[in-house]
C-alpha cells in the first residue's frame, strides 16, 4: 500500500460523479444572476500589474491630481506610498502632496470634511482605500470609462455602471464628452452567422446604449484615456492592498518550501512503510 | 553529562508519567497498517487548530475590540503590522480549511461508518467540536466589524428572536445592546479568544482520549482486536509513532502546500472565505445587497431560507445538526463500512453528498422560485438521509467482511 494507491482508492468514480453532478447542477441556476456592472453589461477584464512601477506611478499622480481632493485613503501612509512606488520621497513630497504641513507617516486622510462633502453632493465621497477591494478592480476599470451625456442628472452625466452615480465625471476634459449612441448590427440568424437578405447583403437592425465619444472634445485619445485608467485602478489595486506584490512573490517560496517537505517525508514514509510491508 | 540527565528524567518521570504517556499514545499505541488518505483529515484538523491558535494569538496584540477602531485595526494589521497580513490571511485562511478538514473528515465518518459501537462518544465529542466551531467561526466573522461581519450578526443574533417567550430578551442579552454595537464586538471577542478556544481545546482532548481508548477504525471496518499477537497487540495494527506520523507527514506536506497557494494567491477565495462586502466599514444605515454567509455556514442558510416561518426555519437549521449527535443509533447495519455495506447506503450518501453540497451553494446566492424550491428538496433529502437510516441500512444486503486487513 503506498499513498498513491491510498489516493486511487478514494478518488473512485462515485466521487467523481457526485462532484460532476454538483458542476453541472450549480453552472446551470448561476446563469441567471445579474452582473455587477449593470447596464455596462458584463465588466471589462482588468489585469492588475503591481510590478509595473511607471504606471502605478502614474495612477498614483492621476488619483492625488483629480481625485483625492474628494476622496481620502484613510488607511494608507504618504511615506509608504512613495516607497513602495519607489519615488525619492523629496519628489514625491514636492510635486504629489499639496499640503506642506503632511509628514511621510501621516495618514492620507483627504482634504474635504465629511460633513461640508455631503451638503455638497447629498452624500460623502467615500474613502477609496478599499474600493478595489469591495467593487473588484473590473468594476473600477468599467465604471470609470463608462459615463455619458445625461440632462435629466444633477451633473448632466450618467454612468452605465453605477446608473445615478453622485459623482460628476472629473475626467471629462481629458476623456472628452461621451454620448450614448445606437447602432446598426448585424441581426444573428439561427445557425449563429449573419442574417442576409436576397441578394446577399446582411440585414441589420438598430440597437442603441453603446458609448462613443465626441471626436476631439477631450485632450487624450481613446487608447490614451484607457490606458490613464488602467493605471488609475493599478494603483487603487496596490493601495487596496499594498502587501499583495511581496505577498505574490512570497508566495512561490512558500510552496516550493512545502513541495520540498512533501518529497522528502514522502521519502521518509517510504523508508519506514518497508517495515511493515 | 548524560547520566545527569537520566538522572533528571528519572526524577521527573517518577512524579509526571512522560515515559509512561509517550508509550500507551505514541509509541506503542496500535493503529490500523491499512487506511487511505480519508484517514488524513484528523490530523490536518489539529495540525489548522494550531495554525488558528498560533496566529490568533498574534492577530490579539494589534487588534482593537471597539466599534471605533475594530475595522481600522484590521487595516492596521494589513499596512502597518510587520507580515501583519501574513498572520491574519493565515488565521482567514486557516477558517476556511478548518471547515473544510472537518467536513471531510466528518464524511469519512459516514463513509466508514466511524460512529460504530464502540466509537459513540468518540462521534458525540467529534460533533461537539463541529457545534463549538461554528460558533466561534462566527464569532471571529464579526470582529473585523465589516458591513458583512455587521449583517450577518445581525441576521443570526435576529434568530434568537423568534424562539417564543423569552426569544427578545434572549437576543438582547446575547448582542448586550439594542443594536450590534461595539459592547457586542468586545463580548464576541471575549468569546472567540478564551470561552470557545477554551472548550474547543477541551472536547479535542477528550474526542483523542476517547479514540485512544476504543482504537481507530480502517476503512475495511475489520475489527483489528480479534487477532492479536502473543504479547497482545493486534496483528494488523502499527506503533502511531513512527510510523503513522510520517504518513499524517506527507498529508500535512500536501495540505500545507494547498494552504500556501490559498493563502498566498487567493486569500479571499474568490469572495468566499473574506466576502467583498466586508472590505467595507459596518454601516447600520445600509444594508448589503444580498448578506450571504461564508462558504461553511451556507448549507445551513439555504435550509433557514427554505423554510418560510423564522421559528420553523430555525428548528429546521438546529435539527440539521443536532440529528448528526444521534447517527451511532440511527446506523442498523451489520457493517461499518460503505464498502461492504448494500446499494441502498450507497445511494444514500450519495444522494446526501450532492444535496449538502448543493446547499452550500444556494445558500451562498441570492433566492428565485426555483432556488427556493431546489432548497426544499436538497434539505428533504438532508434528513432523508438520516431519518431513513434505521431501516436502509437494516434491510438491505450486506457484504461480508474480511476477518483481517
Amino acid at each position: 500500500m503506498s499513498i498513491k494507491n491510498n489516493f486511487k482508492k478514494g478518488l473512485n468514480i462515485r466521487n467523481l460523479i457526485i462532484f460532476s453532478t454538483f458542476i453541472f447542477c450549480t453552472n446551470n441556476i448561476s446563469a441567471a444572476e445579474g452582473g455587477p456592472c449593470k447596464d455596462y453589461g458584463e465588466c471589462d477584464e482588468f489585469k492588475y500589474s503591481l510590478n509595473d512601477m511607471a504606471s502605478l506611478q502614474r495612477g498614483a499622480s492621476t488619483f492625488l491630481n483629480y481625485c483625492y481632493g474628494c476622496h481620502s485613503l484613510q488607511y494608507s501612509r504618504w511615506g509608504r506610498v512613495a516607497t513602495d512606488l519607489q519615488i525619492p520621497e523629496e519628489l514625491f513630497f514636492e510635486n504629489l502632496v499639496f499640503d506642506k504641513s503632511i509628514k511621510p507617516g501621516d495618514l492620507m486622510t483627504g482634504s474635504m470634511s465629511k460633513e461640508k462633502s455631503a451638503q455638497w453632493f447629498g452624500v460623502a465621497p467615500p474613502d477609496l482605500t478599499l474600493v478595489s477591494r469591495v467593487r473588484g478592480d473590473d468594476w473600477i476599470y468599467s465604471y470609470l470609462r463608462a459615463y455619458y451625456e445625461d440632462s435629466s442628472k444633477q451633473y448632466g452625466v450618467n454612468n452605465l455602471v453605477y446608473p445615478g452615480t453622485a459623482m460628476p465625471n472629473v475626467l471629462v476634459a481629458l476623456q472628452g464628452n461621451q454620448k450614448l449612441v445606437c447602432k446598426d448590427i448585424p441581426v444573428i440568424a439561427n445557425n449563429g452567422g449573419e442574417k442576409r437578405d436576397e441578394l446577399g447583403n446582411t440585414i441589420t437592425k438598430e440597437k442603441c446604449g453603446y458609448l462613443k465619444v465626441e471626436e476631439s472634445s477631450g485632450e487624450l485619445t481613446k487608447d490614451e484615456f484607457d490606458e490613464l485608467i488602467y493605471d488609475l485602478t493599478n494603483f487603487l489595486v496596490y493601495v487596496g492592498e499594498p502587501a499583495k506584490a511581496t505577498r505574490e512573490r512570497m508566495g512561490w517560496y512558500v510552496i516550493f518550501y512545502f513541495l520540498i517537505f512533501t518529497a522528502l517525508s514522502a521519502l521518509l514514509y517510504r523508508e519506514y512503510h518497508k517495515d511493515y510491508h | 553529562m548524560s547520566e545527569m540527565v537520566g538522572k533528571l528524567f528519572g526524577w521527573v518521570n517518577s512524579r509526571l508519567p512522560i515515559a509512561n504517556t509517550f508509550e500507551r499514545h505514541l509509541s506503542k499505541h496500535p493503529v490500523p497498517s491499512k487506511v487511505n488518505f480519508w484517514y488524513l483529515f484528523g490530523a490536518l484538523a489539529s495540525v489548522v487548530l494550531i495554525i488558528q491558535i498560533v496566529s490568533g494569538i498574534w492577530l490579539i496584540m494589534p487588534y482593537s475590540n471597539t466599534e471605533e477602531e475594530a475595522f481600522s485595526s484590521i487595516e492596521y494589521i494589513m499596512r502597518d503590522v510587520d507580515y501583519g497580513w501574513v498572520i491574519r490571511y493565515m488565521h482567514t485562511t486557516g477558517a476556511s480549511m478548518f471547515f473544510a478538514v472537518v467536513y471531510l473528515h466528518m464524511f469519512r465518518g459516514l463513509l466508514y461508518g466511524s460512529y460504530q459501537k464502540p466509537k459513540e462518544l468518540v462521534w458525540i465529542f467529534g460533533c461537539a467540536i463541529y457545534l463549538a466551531m461554528m460558533a466561534e467561526g462566527f464569532l471571529g466573522y464579526v470582529l473585523p466589524y465589516g458591513q458583512m461581519s455587521y449583517w450577518g450578526a445581525q441576521v443570526i443574533i435576529s434568530l434568537f428572536g423568534a424562539i417564543p417567550y423569552i426569544g427578545e430578551s434572549l437576543e438582547l442579552w446575547v448582542r448586550g445592546d439594542y443594536y450590534i454595537s461595539g459592547i457586542t464586538v468586545s463580548r464576541f471577542f471575549a468569546l472567540h479568544v478564551v470561552a470557545l478556544p477554551l472548550v474547543l481545546i477541551a472536547l479535542v482532548f477528550l474526542h483523542l482520549v476517547a479514540l485512544h481508548e476504543v482504537g481507530a477504525g480502517n476503512p475495511e471496518g475489520v475489527d483489528i482486536e480479534e487477532y492479536l499477537d502473543d504479547d497482545g497487540v493486534p496483528l494488523d495494527s502499527v506503533p502511531f509513532f513512527p510510523y503513522k506520523v510520517l504518513n499524517a507527514l506527507v498529508g500535512i506536506g500536501v495540505f500545507m502546500t494547498v494552504f500556501a497557494i490559498i493563502m498566498f494567491f487567493f486569500p479571499e477565495g474568490g469572495g468566499y472565505f473574506i466576502e467583498m462586502a466586508n472590505f467595507e466599514e459596518a454601516n447600520p444605515l445600509v444594508t448589503p445587497e444580498h448578506i450571504a454567509p461564508v462558504w461553511y455556514y451556507s448549507p445551513y442558510y439555504a435550509m433557514l431560507r427554505a423554510v418560510p416561518d423564522k421559528l420553523g426555519g430555525l428548528i429546521v437549521m438546529g435539527s440539521a445538526v443536532a440529528i448528526l449527535f444521534v447517527v451511532p443509533w440511527l446506523d442498523r447495519s451489520k457493517v461499518a463500512s460503505i464498502r461492504y455495506k448494500g446499494i441502498y447506503s450507497k445511494i444514500a450518501l450519495a444522494f446526501f453528498g450532492i444535496s449538502f453540497l448543493t446547499l452550500g451553494y444556494l445558500g451562498t446566492v441570492g433566492v428565485t422560485e426555483v432556488r427556493k424550491t431546489m432548497s426544499v428538496i436538497c434539505t428533504v433529502i438532508y434528513f432523508a438521509f438520516f431519518l431513513l437510516m434505521p431501516f436502509y441500512t437494516k434491510y438491505e444486503k450486506t457484504k461480508e467482511v474480511p476477518k483481517r486487513l
